[in-house]
């Protein structure tokens, strides 16, 4: 309860978040870096940077661009690798009681398991979310995202080495996004998130170059907000899972609109950006445009649509 | 630690073409602010500007009164969010965050120093605060400063005034040597030293390659500031890496230029 509002959602599997706002893997870091700007105890949950097996360098710069009401970016999943993940992130994480979940990247079905195994040794992990979704690196992510049976398979692979909630995060950059969903849950996906970044391509037409040094990126903010609260349509007429809204949220009524479309949850992705306590704020404000707007728990708004 | 605030813009002025100074009201990041750091600077509706832009803080004041309570911007008109920013007058708020960054770090006092500061262009924004914080011992340094045209060399009698040797370089000939900044830092640094030498540089990326490169031939430490585009400002978005090179020269790892810079020793990046 917040101010006279439910705000807990039930995102499947026992897991119950104290309010549906969560932060975007990728935008957050390893959350420590958000500390100066917001109480993380006071989100949802934190979904921290992609972990691969080893250490990544990630791709060369030039790495992002700003588009119009986005950004277009080529990271290449530059992170610490699971071992120092666990060593010097995940123990401060945990004393500081945040909800974490972990956004798991590999090259092979067998990185993706390396990773879980690693992680189930370890206390404070609410949830993994598989990223099989980035468009910017040239093996594992979107090979598995685009391709059903694929997927299925490597959602069963960590199925079955945890029982902690999973789930799945989903491309864009596909025909039939629902498929895809299908395939998550009949792996064993207990929600899927979505959507990752569009694949999009910035010209410097002077130079007649791309801007980035990868050619292509993603592109997130809110230029892709239609485009995603329209797949989570999509999926949640499709299949009966919990979804985790992703794209472009910047105010809490970005929020009532993944949610009306069917998100149980969103996260907070490029916006934090602008705004470091963004996140925060938007629990306020969804806590506000609810009392606003007569809406007793925030669970009435999901795939709430007049039909 | 960084205060993310919404400022009142107090000053904007025109110091040379395309070229300004924006002041904000903004105490506490005044009162932190080290030479060498920067802004992220915005506007406060994120419809209008999604992604806030870094600036280096140029100067704090003012500087007689106690505390300062405004910092200063010098900066360039370059692209559409610039622009933008050129058409605000005293009073439109702005979003700034900041300090931010890893600044200039400067030797114990131990005996006479040489600073030189070689500022190419708009490079020259960083250093009236470094200036600033020398106080007395501005005197110590020179400022060996390029750029296209006479036009463009803006600020310069602000650093002489403050007692630091200037010396100009420009590429039309219009004031001072007429060819590169850095024929000016070769030719200093074949001069007897006159203390512990210190060569501070920002400005485009080729001069700072050959900066880096005349001071490590002479073994002069040497300090280069670096500017990236970056979404954040604070580390997260790995938008503004720059390649790291170990003793033997070889790719180490990326470095954010947000946190582990904006200024870096020569001798660990290849800009």
């Amino acid at each position: 309860m917040s101010g006279g509002v439910r705000t807990e959602v039930d995102v499947g599997r026992g897991l119950v978040l104290r309010n549906p706002i969560l932060t975007a893997s990728g935008t957050f870091g390893y959350g420590l870096e958000y500390e100066p700007f917001v109480d993380l105890t006071a989100l949802g949950g934190i979904v921290v940077k992609g972990i691969s097996p080893a250490p990544r360098a990630g791709n060369p710069p030039p790495r992002i661009v700003e588009t119009p009401s986005g950004m277009l970016n080529a990271i290449g999943l530059q992170n610490v690798g699971v071992e120092r993940f666990v060593r010097e992130k995940l123990p401060a994480l945990r004393e500081r009681g945040a909800v974490v979940i972990v956004n798991v990247f590999g090259s092979s079905e067998a990185d993706y398991v390396a990773v879980v195994e690693a992680l189930e040794r370890e206390q404070g992990i609410a949830a993994y979310e598989l990223n099989l979704s980035c468009p910017n690196v040239d093996k594992g992510g979107l090979a598995f995202g685009r391709d059903p049976d694929a997927m299925r398979a490597l959602t069963r692979a960590v199925r079955e080495r945890t029982g902690r909630p999973l789930w799945v995060k989903l491309t864009p950059n596909v025909t039939d996004i629902a498929e895809m969903a299908r395939a998550a849950r009949d792996g064993g996906a207990d929600a899927v998130s979505l959507v990752n970044t569009y694949v999009g391509m910035v010209i410097d037409v002077e130079r007649r170059r791309p801007v980035l040094a990868r050619r292509t990126g993603g592109l997130s903010g809110p230029a892709i907000r239609p485009l995603a609260v329209a797949a989570v349509d999509q999926v949640h007429r499709a299949i009966d899972l919990p979804i985790i809204g992703i794209g472009g949220i910047t105010c809490a009524r970005d929020v009532v609109e993944f949610m009306l479309a069917g998100a149980r949850a969103v996260q907070v992705g490029t916006a934090n950006y602008n705004d470091p306590a963004i996140a925060q704020k938007l629990v306020d404000e969804l806590v506000s445009w609810c009392r606003a707007h007569g809406v007793g728990d925030v669970n009435e708004l999901v795939g709430a649509l007049e039909e | 630690m960084p205060f993310d605030v919404i400022a009142a813009v107090t000053d904007q002025r025109e110091l040379g073409p395309d070229t300004w100074l924006l002041a904000l009201d903004a105490p506490q990041i005044a009162a932190a602010a080290r030479a060498g750091e920067f802004v992220m600077l915005g506007l406060p509706e994120i419809d209008r500007m999604l992604i806030r832009r870094p600036f280096s803080i140029a100067r704090v004041g003012p500087a007689e009164a106690g505390a300062p309570r405004t910092i200063e911007i010098v900066y360039k008109v370059f692209g559409s969010r610039t622009a933008m920013f050129s058409t605000l007058r005293p009073g439109a708020k702005m979003s700034v965050l900041g300090p931010l960054g890893r600044g200039f770090w400067l030797p114990e006092p131990d005996g006479p120093r040489e600073l030189l500061l070689v500022a190419g262009g708009i490079g020259i924004a960083i250093f009236p605060l470094l200036v600033q914080q020398l106080g007395a011992r501005a005197g110590e340094a020179s400022l060996l400063y390029g750029a296209r045209t006479a036009a463009e060399l803006v600020l310069r009698d602000w650093f002489a005034e403050r007692g630091v040797a200037v010396e100009l370089a420009t590429d039309d000939g219009s004031a001072g040597h007429h060819g590169m900044v850095t024929d000016l830092l070769e030719a200093r640094l074949a001069r007897p030293a006159r203390g512990r030498r210190l060569v501070m540089a920002c400005g485009p990326t080729p001069m700072l390659r050959a900066v880096g490169d005349l001071a490590m031939a002479r073994e002069v430490p040497c300090q280069l500031a670096l500017e990236e585009t970056m979404a954040c400002g604070f580390g997260v978005c790995l938008g503004c890496v720059v390649p790291r090179r170990n003793p033997e020269g070889e790719f180490d790892r990326f470095v954010r230029v947000c946190t582990e810079g904006p200024v870096f020793d020569a001798r660990e990046v290849a800009p």
